[in-house]
């Protein structure tokens, strides 16, 4: 797999399709991979493919350092896959204007990542170059797809709000959550905006909750987890908990599921008379 | 221990509207022993505080020889800035301060003094223009070239004036083309073009500027075309800050923290600052 | 002075400092994070890690603290100075490069004028520091002048001399202090040389070379190159131990407001934005640059110290595996050829 990967990055630079390929290269201990950016053909034996591939490399998508260097192709697994799907729904990319490496994947993360328990985009859904044998996608329950939250929805109304306090005392505001989800793409974050003062920048309760909320919200009906918030939180908030949360809230009441389908129309950005519109009453 | 970030206290004891959006304060010490104790020089800047808001950074723009008071200028810029223009005469602004370094004025003196400025960038030469005229016997001619985009954006427009009137001063102001009224008697053009025609003589001169990042890259070569010597000409930098005493790490260029090391820097110090404008 | 301490005897003085009115704070285990934070009792305490997840400079710049408070009637304002902010604590089980932090960071906090938070903070609050008897490849503390038994900012230094015993050595007065205040909790000094149990820390960049390029290469292609994969977050700069920036904001209600000191870090765009928009490091290399070229340049010709204690954590905690031991690698064997190594 890694050599058909490395071929088709040589390929794809040498032609010109592309001035470079985000991909994931080695990392500074073996249990890590790092995101590489290859606009040498001759420098494509350094992309590989491991189980410790977890970036998702579509967030390089937001970034002007990366953007920089010209048309890309992202070695995307079938999640971060999805969020290609969201970002052209939202406007943020064209289509024509990226090129897609899909790889096939059976689960990344030591231990395993908690998004691929229920995986259901082995191979990804959009790409224009598949590598790897096409696995025939599985598909699962609404409760399988959400059993990461039985055991939170089982808890009181107090005891969830004493558990995310908990969670969110922790946060040192370092924004690592939002820089590194590739659907958080404004240019000014409401966090940056201090007229009026949306947010306390403090790192105190109020701020924290009022920060991670926020995030959270903004992520409702497009966040495609692929919980990249979650593995670089340095202070180990299950931030994926309350994206998954509200996805399936989003999944129950608009039968909407983010990134999934390029033609589906945005949960939040779609106006319809027979809207369930029970969560405002 | 004293609190180094406690601000004193002080009330707005007049507004002056300069310009669309540029206002300043004149402010006096709620406590007389600290108004009594305070001494700054021209060139340093201070943090004021809109209590609720935060604080912002300028210079201070009067003279340390009018010492009764301590006035600034600022224009509606951000969250602090709008704040504080919201204040009026009687209310209480916090200020901390001075910090920064000083415009080195005994070291000219029996020297002629070339003041360039531009926009809102003259509140911190008006502080050392009107030192030096306090002090004028000590200096030989002063000239002071000041330009806006409009004639409404003119600061100090009295004082202008009165700079007019005086015949030891040789003010030359302009507007950049367009901008530019009826009535308007100054010249229209840029900055740098203006100094270029005024072509004060750069022998035994020191030229201080301030203005605009564009405004000074075009009018520091100007000056070494007339003859000006990189370490005769002034210039005072901002960058953002928050704390004002080399604590909070955001303001340095290079090495350099402006905060601590400026704002008052000679063009020469400047060229060898690493390019982080 | 020197003495041994029991593991046995953990809880007699970790009781012991409670009485004597000192809080404790000490490595504890929460789920997946080893972190430093305020212990009551002995067996909370974790000693099986190589590094705490939180540094040690959270008890000394908190993450966000108030400066002052105020008042607003009408248009007076009256001003209120915090109190009882330096709480007399003993740190227990912080690692070496941690506590060495402290003294390179009181440089910056005297600068010329004092910030009493810092200061009397540091008065009040005793280090004592368990050498590291396991290190992983993040760590290079050997590589800033530093060991893994440095003893630069310790008041007491604790090395591991068997599975149930560590030699105490006091470092300063005060250390000596609360060794006195608790006699009955520590033995005499073992006879003989101890069998000192100390981590061996693969020493990974020649530190001298660091500064002379530096000096030469603010204009380098190679900024660029280790940073694109940088998504600038502020992980790095508020899990390091000597990264001290912050910023001032106010919090106000109607009347009552606070004014707060917060962590902020130079790898955010908006640390440097002008309210005019423009922005001095507008582009993730330049912030990159700041950020090494602070530790390694700026601190040095200020202060005379690196402000790398060479813990790891910036390295540990990226999100995009960007490695600051291996840029400063990459940088000491340059030798200042125009073609940098890449590692990319």
């Amino acid at each position: 797999m890694i050599e058909a990967l490395r071929k088709k990055a040589e390929e794809l630079l040498k032609n010109k399709t592309v001035d470079v390929v985000y991909g994931y290269g080695e990392g500074s201990v073996p249990e890590r991979t790092r995101p590489v950016f290859i606009t040498k053909p001759e420098d494509v034996n350094k992309l590989t493919w491991n189980k410790y591939c977890v970036y998702n490399l579509t967030t390089y998508l937001k970034k002007q350092e990366s953007r920089k260097l010209g048309k890309p192709a992202i070695v995307v697994k079938g999640c971060d896959a999805k969020t290609i799907t969201v970002l052209i729904k939202e406007s943020q990319i064209k289509r024509e204007d990226i090129y897609i490496i899909g790889v096939t994947c059976t689960g990344i993360g030591d231990p395993p990542a908690t998004k691929c328990k229920a995986c259901d985009v082995n191979t990804p859904l959009i790409y224009d170059e598949l590598i790897g044998e096409k696995i025939g996608n599985k598909e699962f329950s609404f409760e399988e797809r959400y059993a990461e939250l039985d055991e939170y929805e089982k808890l009181s109304e107090q005891e969830k709000w004493d558990f995310w306090q908990k969670q969110f005392e922790k946060c040192i505001k370092c924004y690592a959550c939002s820089s590194i989800c590739p659907l958080c793409f404004c240019d000014r974050c409401i966090v940056d905006k201090n007229q009026p003062q949306w947010i306390d920048p403090s790192a105190h309760p109020r701020g924290n909750l009022s920060w991670n909320v926020t995030r959270a919200y903004h992520l409702a009906g497009r966040c495609i987890n692929c919980e990249e918030c979650q593995r670089v939180c340095p202070a180990d908030i299950p931030l994926n908990l309350l994206n998954k949360k509200l996805a399936k809230e989003t999944e129950k009441n608009f039968k909407y599921r983010s990134g999934y389908n390029v033609d589906d129309e945005l949960a939040m950005a779609t106006y319809k008379e027979d809207d369930n519109q029970d969560f405002i009453k | 221990m004293d609190n180094i970030y406690t601000p004193y206290l002080m009330n707005i004891s007049d507004v002056t509207d300069e310009a669309p959006g540029v206002r300043t304060f004149r402010l006096n010490f709620q406590n007389e022993d600290e108004g009594k104790n305070f001494k700054f020089q021209a060139g340093q800047f201070a943090l004021y505080s809109a209590f609720g808001y935060g604080e912002s950074t300028f210079c201070i723009a009067s003279s340390p020889t009018r010492k009764d008071y301590v006035e600034c200028t600022f224009r509606q810029a951000g969250r602090v800035t709008n704040a504080l223009s919201e204040l009026n005469a009687g209310d209480t602004i916090g200020f901390r301060g001075p910090y920064g370094n000083v415009f080195p004025i005994e070291e000219w003196e029996g020297k002629n003094l070339v003041f360039v400025a531009g926009g809102i960038a003259l509140p911190p030469l008006r502080s050392v223009i009107w030192n030096c005229l306090d002090l004028r016997d000590k200096y030989k001619n002063i000239t002071i070239v000041y330009g806006a985009k409009t004639v409404a954006d003119l600061v100090y427009k009295n004082e202008l004036k009165e700079w007019t009137a005086r015949d030891d001063v040789n003010l030359v102001t302009t507007v950049d083309p367009g901008g530019e009224t009826p009535d308007w008697t100054g010249k229209v053009g840029f900055v740098p073009t203006v100094v270029e025609e005024t072509a004060p003589d750069s022998k035994d001169t020191i030229a201080i500027v301030c203005g605009p990042p564009i405004m000074i890259k075009f009018t520091l070569p100007v000056l070494e075309k007339l003859g000006f010597k990189q370490d005769k000409v002034y210039t005072t930098l901002e960058n953002r800050m928050k704390c004002g005493l080399g604590k909070c790490g955001r303001c340095n260029i290079g090495c350099t923290y402006i905060c601590k090391e400026g704002p008052v820097f000679t063009a020469e110090e400047i060229s060898k600052m690493p390019d982080e404008f | 002075m020197e003495k041994t301490l029991k593991k046995e005897k953990l809880n007699s003085l970790i009781t012991g400092l409670k009485d004597k009115g000192y809080k404790t704070i000490a490595p504890k285990k929460d789920n997946n994070l080893i972190t430093l934070c305020e212990i009551q009792e002995a067996d909370e305490i974790h000693f099986d890690h190589v590094q705490t997840n939180n540094s040690i400079k959270e008890y000394f710049l908190p993450k966000t603290e108030k400066i002052l408070s105020y008042t607003i009637e009408k248009t007076k304002v009256s001003i209120e100075e915090p109190e009882g902010f330096a709480v007399k604590s003993v740190v227990f089980g912080s690692r070496p490069c941690d506590a060495a932090s402290l003294p390179i960071m009181d440089k910056v906090f005297n600068w010329d004028c004092t910030d009493k938070f810092w200061i009397e903070r540091r008065e009040a609050i005793t280090i004592v520091t368990i050498a590291c008897d396991k290190c992983d490849s993040y760590c290079f503390c050997t590589s800033v002048c530093l060991a893994p038994d440095a003893k630069q900012g310790s008041d007491v230094l604790l090395t591991k001399i068997s599975d149930d015993e560590y030699l105490v050595e006091t470092e300063t007065e005060k250390g000596e202090g609360l060794i006195k205040e608790l006699e009955t909790v520590f033995s005499e000094p073992p006879s003989g040389t101890p069998d000192r149990q100390v981590a061996t820390v693969e020493k990974k960049f020649e530190i001298d070379k660091v500064k002379p390029w530096l000096d030469e290469n603010f204009v380098h292609k190679i900024w660029a190159e280790f940073s694109t994969k940088c998504i600038g977050c502020g992980a790095c700069t508020f899990v390091c131990p000597t990264c001290h920036c912050f910023d001032i904001v106010d919090e106000c209600t109607m009347s009552k407001g606070d004014r707060v000191k917060n962590w902020d870090g130079c790898q955010f765009k908006m640390f440097t934005l002008h309210t005019s928009g423009h922005n001095p490091r507008s582009t993730q290399d330049q912030r990159w640059r700041q950020r090494i070229m602070h530790k390694f340049k700026y601190y040095v010709e200020k202060f005379d110290n690196i402000l790398c204690v060479g813990c790891g954590r910036c390295s540990r905690v990226c999100p995009a595996d960007m490695n600051i031991s291996e840029m400063l690698e990459i940088i000491s064997t340059d030798e200042g050829q125009p073609e940098p190594v890449s590692k990319e």
